[in-house]
């Protein structure tokens, strides 16, 4: 636990150090500015909230997240490395939680980077500030859950590519999700389209980034995120012994 | 320092390692003191180097007991680990971390901080003579620089027990004796175990040796005692100018046989039987027949032979 902060800081480090970051954020904030001027007039409707940029980052984060985990154990590729770092007195759970929290402080800084659009908002019109702040922490909130899966895909996998697309299809499921639940609408027993419902993380985004912060659906995203990092650790203890 | 004297640093206890269906070490048991320097020998490199992993915690043993000052590696795991340093056989690399930052990074790992880190810091490097490279990427160093940084990482804690797999290896035959003054120096403070495929260079380091043949412990013996199983024990190799009288060497009391270097014409060994010393009587004969000598040897015994010939014992 006392080793966690080390760890963290030389993550940082790490994304700080590579181009590649300040690139795919820089992706991230372009297309979701572009996507919520081009999709909705928002300049000339006077919104209140933000909601015509927060609904694209289901989608967004399905390219910032992935690039963002390929990098976490990208320093230990080297076996030189990696079998130094068996050795040190270090928990699996400090290296796990250190680079997670690690990848999430890089996503929350992007997140951070579309301050600008909650000035405009406030500039151009009535804002409803408390709504742009529970959208702002659900899409940080999933930008977690989707970097916990993110974590536990690098201790499965070694290659950069096999970890860029497995994460990537696995978050393409899990956001298509709440496409498949329309298409099965008339088909489906309501049941099953229920418990469908509930797992999928887009719907429970779109529920808080409408301004509806329930403590159910950010208990789904803190579970999720505490579920994909149990695993984790776990698998990396069970990969060393 | 606390006096650790009459204490076990290090005590292994039926230790087996399987890997698939193979077995890698079986029934492997010793123990090491302070202030002790054991050279680990044996042809089969992933075997010795298996063992320091082992040993190092970084993989878990199939079954046996590790135990280091009194820590069990399998329950004190992070107890057990700080008192380690281990210089692994493959060398750390990082497309961009510099060697200060990466030896920072590692000893902020290791608990150190503020002034003690810097100092520990400061002294690994000075040990190591680093200054040149501190600012380098490590990926961009050189084979023997890279073997001075995973040393320095191995030694800034000050751990109680180290562990050097091939720490010779790329090193050139100018920087070796520096290397060993450092060895020698490094075992006054901390039990350390040497693996190598150099057997002959650590000679004259180790105080101990163990030998490795087919995953069992076939020598557990001190170094000149190891050195005394040699045929070349005691042997004379010389070199002269004119062809030498073999037949005047062969009969001298004690001389078990002669051999000629078949690359160096004018080279030859001459062996001697266990137990006789056949120096003084060479000199004599060079000195009567006035032989020009270019070089005079007295052989310490080649381990290289020794570990090999063990080799072979134990896999036929």
């Amino acid at each position: 636990m006392k080793l966690l902060p080390i760890v963290l800081i030389r993550q940082l480090a790490s994304y700080a150090r590579t181009p590649s970051t300040y690139l795919n954020i820089a992706i991230f904030l372009t297309l979701s500015v572009a996507l919520g001027l081009y999709t909705s007039p928002w300049l000339e409707k006077n919104n209140s909230d933000l909601h015509v940029f927060f609904q694209f980052h289901p989608w967004l984060y399905l390219l910032l997240i992935p690039a963002l985990a390929t990098q976490l154990w990208s320093d230990e590729a080297n076996k030189g490395f990696l079998g130094l770092m068996k050795t040190l007195p270090v928990t699996a759970f400090d290296w796990v939680v250190g680079k997670f929290l690690a990848a999430w402080f890089v996503a929350s800084t992007a997140l951070l980077m579309t301050l600008p659009l909650v000035v405009i908002a406030n500039y151009l019109g009535e804002a409803d500030n408390t709504v742009i702040a529970s959208q702002v922490l659900a899409s940080w909130l999933l930008a977690g859950s989707y970097l916990s899966v993110g974590c536990f895909i690098c201790v499965l996998a070694h290659q950069r590519t096999v970890i860029f697309l497995l994460t990537l299809g696995l978050l393409l499921i899990a956001s298509g999700l709440s496409s498949l639940l329309d298409a099965l609408e008339h088909q489906a027993p309501i049941g099953l389209l229920d418990t469908l419902a509930s797992l999928s993380p887009a719907l429970r985004f779109n529920s808080i980034d409408d301004g509806k912060l329930t403590l159910r659906d950010t208990l789904y995203f803190i579970s999720m995120i505490f579920a994909f990092l149990s695993a984790t650790t776990v698998t990396l203890n069970y990969k060393h012994s | 320092m606390p006096n650790l004297f009459g204490k076990k640093m290090i005590e292994i206890s039926n230790l087996t390692k399987h890997a698939g269906n193979s077995i890698i070490l079986s029934d492997f048991s010793f123990s090491a003191n302070q202030q002790e320097c054991l050279g680990l020998f044996g042809q089969d490199a992933t075997v010795k180097t298996t063992l320091l992993d082992v040993i190092a915690g970084s993989t878990p043993p199939s079954s046996g007991v590790i135990s280091i000052q009194g820590f069990n590696m399998q329950t004190h795991a992070l107890k057990a680990k700080q008192l380690i340093g281990y210089q692994l056989a493959n060398d750390p690399g990082h497309p961009t971390m510099s060697v200060k930052t990466f030896l920072g990074f590692i000893a902020a790992l290791r608990g150190l901080h503020g002034a003690d880190k810097r100092t520990r810091l400061e002294h690994a490097v000075a040990r190591l003579e680093l200054f040149a490279v501190l600012d380098a990427p490590l990926d961009s160093l050189s084979i023997d620089w890279k073997r001075k940084v995973a040393i320095a990482q191995a030694i800034l804690h000050g751990p109680a027990l180290l562990l050097l797999d091939e720490p010779t290896d790329g090193l050139s035959p100018e920087q070796k004796p520096a290397f060993k003054a450092l060895i020698q120096a490094l075992t006054q403070e901390m039990t350390v175990i040497v693996a190598s495929r150099h057997c002959d260079e650590l000679s004259d380091l180790c105080t101990r040796a163990l030998v490795i043949a087919g995953g069992r412990l076939v020598a557990d013996t001190a170094l000149p005692d190891l050195q005394r199983d040699s045929r070349h024990f005691q042997a004379v190799t010389l070199t002269a100018e004119s062809p030498l009288d073999l037949l005047a060497l062969a009969v001298l009391p004690g001389v078990a046989g002669i051999e000629e270097h078949r690359h160096a014409p004018g080279t030859v060994t001459v062996l001697a039987m266990p137990g006789h010393t056949i120096y003084p009587h060479i000199n004599t004969l060079i000195a009567s027949r006035r032989w020009k000598i270019n070089s005079l040897n007295l052989e310490p015994g080649r381990l290289n032979d020794v570990v090999h010939h063990l080799s072979q014992e134990a896999s036929a």
